[in-house]
């Protein structure tokens, strides 16, 4: 009888446990995180908020594609799946294997007609299948409107889904976290918060080409008697115009959402060694 | 040879019911024409508890209740329903052999993959529920015994071992032998017969004496030897559902409640295959006449009328037909196994489904080429470096199975030394570019994006050629350039005319 009544318990104790993750919320609880230590740390969420729409927004080849398929690398690591709207079709994939990304996890879509970009992205989003949506508008002369930015701001919080939007300098959109990127001499890409309500506007980091390209860097030869930042050394703005590095606090790792999120991510306790296996 | 029968009491009223679930509750019969008089052939539970009788006329009915809807009884249409039921059937059984109008015959000899065959019996009658069908079933050596015990006998499943059956029949009332000869049945009944087991019990002489070879047989029957062989259904080659809507649809909710039906006995007949479909056909027959095709196309394999339900919303959501809808049928033009999937605990089937239609719908606005996935391909030529195929994401591997294998969260294998230097953008076409060269060669300045612009640095060359054989050979020579005013770009000087392309950025 007691045994039939503990086993009645421990059942009880399971059910419940299991109803805890299924009401775990999916919202605003964690961050992709890229696996830059310096991109993580430039917002308050130690990566790119779930559930959240950012604008990497910059010049032509100022490394916004670069970041995007980082944290796309970051998903995909941990067998979540990955979109890419690529609406110039300009898309590597060999550059993207080369950033970690598995492409077996990586959904490109390319759109003929440049005004299913958003609808595209938006159906993604709200699906939830998606852990990272990256939204290429650039060199596609599309720019979002502000009913277009709040629907993509509601399917990424109804997708729980990290999606980044990447615009050229003349599209910037609205009403999302916007980070500047550009280039910041040869070698180096410098980050800037320009707006985010969650706090950690104005914060900058200077991220080295070789920290995203992590084996064998270029060897460049300079011209024009500039150093390895691109400015000339003589150049009395130089220091002015370096930014401060950020305090390196964050372990690193490998990016992406596990053991960040409590609820569902939560590595359940290991059953193989009490199985024999 | 063992063999499970199932009967299904007064199919077409359930078939109704399930189709059409406002009826439930209410009087509805099924009326079919004899000798030009409209006669009662079902009738469902409200009706009965009225008074009403099958073989009544469609005129008396309607006096005992005047609210009494009716429906003409199509055999055909009752067919296609168990034929849908009975090919979901196979996921248990290997074959299956119809009884029309409400029966059908399963062959029981997998029986021991569902724990014996009170297992298999408790299996088919959950594939029935799941489906809305009421059902009883037997499991007998001898194709009458199971029928009769289905048809007549109290329980809901029950199975009788072999040599048994005459024990098993005894109780059994005479009509369990209508379906054979009516008029030996009616001449039983005249002797004061009223079980197989009375009859079971006479001298077999006596009966060949008095009815022939019918009386032979019938006793042959109520002893529980039967010579009929199992005979197995044959599977239609083409999946193909249709249905005719009882008044032409001029809004899309009556065409969505009819694709249900088809779409649920569609997939029905998949999932006992054990196949997924991939491409679907959707005639839409318009009222007087026409009729215009929809494909439906999935991007992952399903065979969840779910899914292909909320496909087939989006895609006729949008459609304008010229005249309102008389029929539909719908066609599964490809297939292909269904190796079905794990669910790890704490996952719900909604995420996958949420895939899938988002797939599904993306593929069918967009067009099947807008959506893939890159695979590296060995080819040196930059822009060939990788082929689309079509997004099929691996099944990411969890619990007990994941830890066993070791396959938890990976870290990102070292990239190859040749993709690390490939640029994340890459042109559709290389763009030719004006370049000034100093006296030693090299690159001083390009005109890019409208403007004359310095070369702050240069990494390079790194020559990459080949294809010699080929009508195009390619020889080049690749540079990493960063430009004033730019971030880096992948240039190249193309050996056959020595000029400067701009192939892709590092964005």
């Amino acid at each position: 009888m007691d045994a039939a009544h503990a086993r009645q318990n421990q059942v009880e104790r399971l059910r419940q446990e299991i109803r805890k993750l299924h009401a775990a919320p999916r919202r605003y609880l964690a961050a992709l995180r890229t696996g830059i230590r310096l991109l993580d740390e430039l917002l308050p969420a130690q990566g790119l908020p779930l559930g959240k729409v950012l604008e990497l927004w910059g010049e032509a080849a100022s490394g916004k594609t670069t970041l995007a398929l980082r944290a796309m690398a970051g998903a995909t690591q941990e067998n979540r799946l990955g979109a890419y709207v690529d609406g110039p079709g300009e898309l590597y994939p060999l550059a993207a294997a080369a950033l970690g990304v598995e492409l077996s996890r990586l959904l490109i879509v390319r759109p003929k007609a440049p005004g299913k970009l958003v609808w595209t992205a938006v159906q993604l989003a709200r699906s939830g299948a998606f852990s990272c949506i990256a939204l290429d508008l650039t060199h596609t002369g599309v720019r979002l409107s502000l009913a277009e930015c709040k629907k993509l701001s509601e399917a990424a919080s109804r997708g729980g889904c990290c999606l980044l939007v990447l615009t050229p300098p003349e599209a910037p959109g609205d009403g999302m976290i916007r980070l500047e990127v550009s280039a910041f001499g040869v070698e180096n890409v410098r980050v800037e918060v320009q707006r985010s309500r969650q706090g950690g506007a104005g914060a900058q980091a200077i991220i080295p080409w070789d920290s995203l390209y992590p084996r064998d860097p270029p060897r460049f030869r300079y011209l024009h008697g500039v150093g390895s930042t691109g400015f000339s050394e003589d150049d009395p703005k130089f220091a002015e115009r370096r930014p401060q590095r950020l305090k390196l606090s964050w372990p690193r790792d490998c990016g992406g959402i596990a053991r960040s999120r409590p609820g569902r991510d939560v590595a359940l306790p290991e059953l193989g060694s009490s199985l024999g296996l | 040879m063992r063999l499970l029968y199932l009967h299904f009491e007064r199919f077409p009223i359930q078939r109704q019911m399930i189709e059409a679930p406002t009826l439930a509750g209410k009087p509805i019969v099924f009326v079919q024409q004899i000798r030009g008089e409209r006669k009662i052939f079902a009738a469902s539970s409200a009706a009965l508890t009225s008074g009403i009788r099958p073989g009544m006329t469609l005129s008396a009915g309607t006096a005992l209740v005047g609210t009494l809807r009716h429906f003409t009884y199509c055999p055909e249409t009752e067919r296609a329903a168990l034929m849908s039921l009975a090919e979901q059937l196979l996921l248990i059984a290997p074959a299956f052999q119809l009884s029309s109008p409400d029966g059908l015959w399963l062959d029981a000899s997998a029986a021991g993959l569902c724990q014996g065959e009170e297992g298999l019996c408790r299996r088919a009658l959950e594939i029935c529920s799941s489906r809305g069908y009421r059902a009883r079933a037997a499991v007998a050596s001898e194709a009458f015994t199971a029928r009769a015990l289905a048809r007549h006998g109290r329980k809901t499943a029950q199975v009788i071992l072999p040599r048994n059956g005459a024990r098993a029949l005894e109780a059994l009332p005479l009509a369990a032998l209508e379906h054979i000869d009516g008029s030996a049945v009616a001449a039983l009944r005249s002797l004061g017969l009223t079980t197989l087991g009375e009859v079971a019990s006479l001298p077999p002489a006596a009966l060949l004496a008095r009815m022939g070879a019918a009386g032979l047989l019938v006793h042959r029957l109520c002893r529980g030897a039967d010579d009929s062989v199992f005979v197995p259904t044959p599977l239609p080659e083409v999946l193909e559902e249709s249905i005719e809507l009882d008044w032409p649809a001029e809004s899309h909710e009556p065409l969505l409640f009819a694709l249900k039906t088809v779409l649920d006995r569609l997939c029905a007949r998949l999932c006992g295959r054990r196949r997924a479909a991939i491409r679907l056909a959707l005639t839409l027959k318009l009222d007087p006449t026409g009729q215009v095709q929809v494909w439906l196309v999935l991007a992952r394999p399903s065979a969840r009328a779910k899914i292909l339900l909320e496909l087939a919303k989006h895609r006729i959501a949008d459609l304008t037909l010229p005249n309102p809808i008389a029929a539909l049928t719908l066609t599964v033009a490809q297939s292909c196994d269904d190796p079905g999937s794990q669910l790890a605990l704490g996952d719900v089937p909604e995420g996958d489904a949420g895939l899938e239609v988002v797939l599904s719908r993306l593929s069918s606005v967009l067009g099947e080429d807008a959506l893939f996935a890159a695979e590296l391909e060995p080819v040196h030529r930059p822009e060939a470096a990788y082929a689309a195929k079509s997004f099929r994401p691996p099944e990411a591997k969890k619990g007990i199975l994941a830890e066993a294998e070791g396959c938890q969260v990976r870290i990102t294998p070292q990239a190859d030394e040749v993709l690390a230097q490939r640029p994340s953008r890459v042109l559709e076409r290389p763009a030719s570019l004006k370049v000034e060269l100093d006296l030693e060669g090299d690159l001083r300045s390009a005109r890019l994006l409208g403007k004359h612009r310095k070369v702050l640095a240069v990494s390079g060359p790194e020559r990459v050629c080949g294809e010699w054989w080929a009508e195009v050979p390619y020889n080049r020579d690749y540079y990493r350039v960063f430009f004033d005013g730019f971030g880096p770009a992948w240039i190249f000087r193309d050996a056959r005319d020595g000029q400067f392309y701009l192939q892709g950025m590092f964005d």
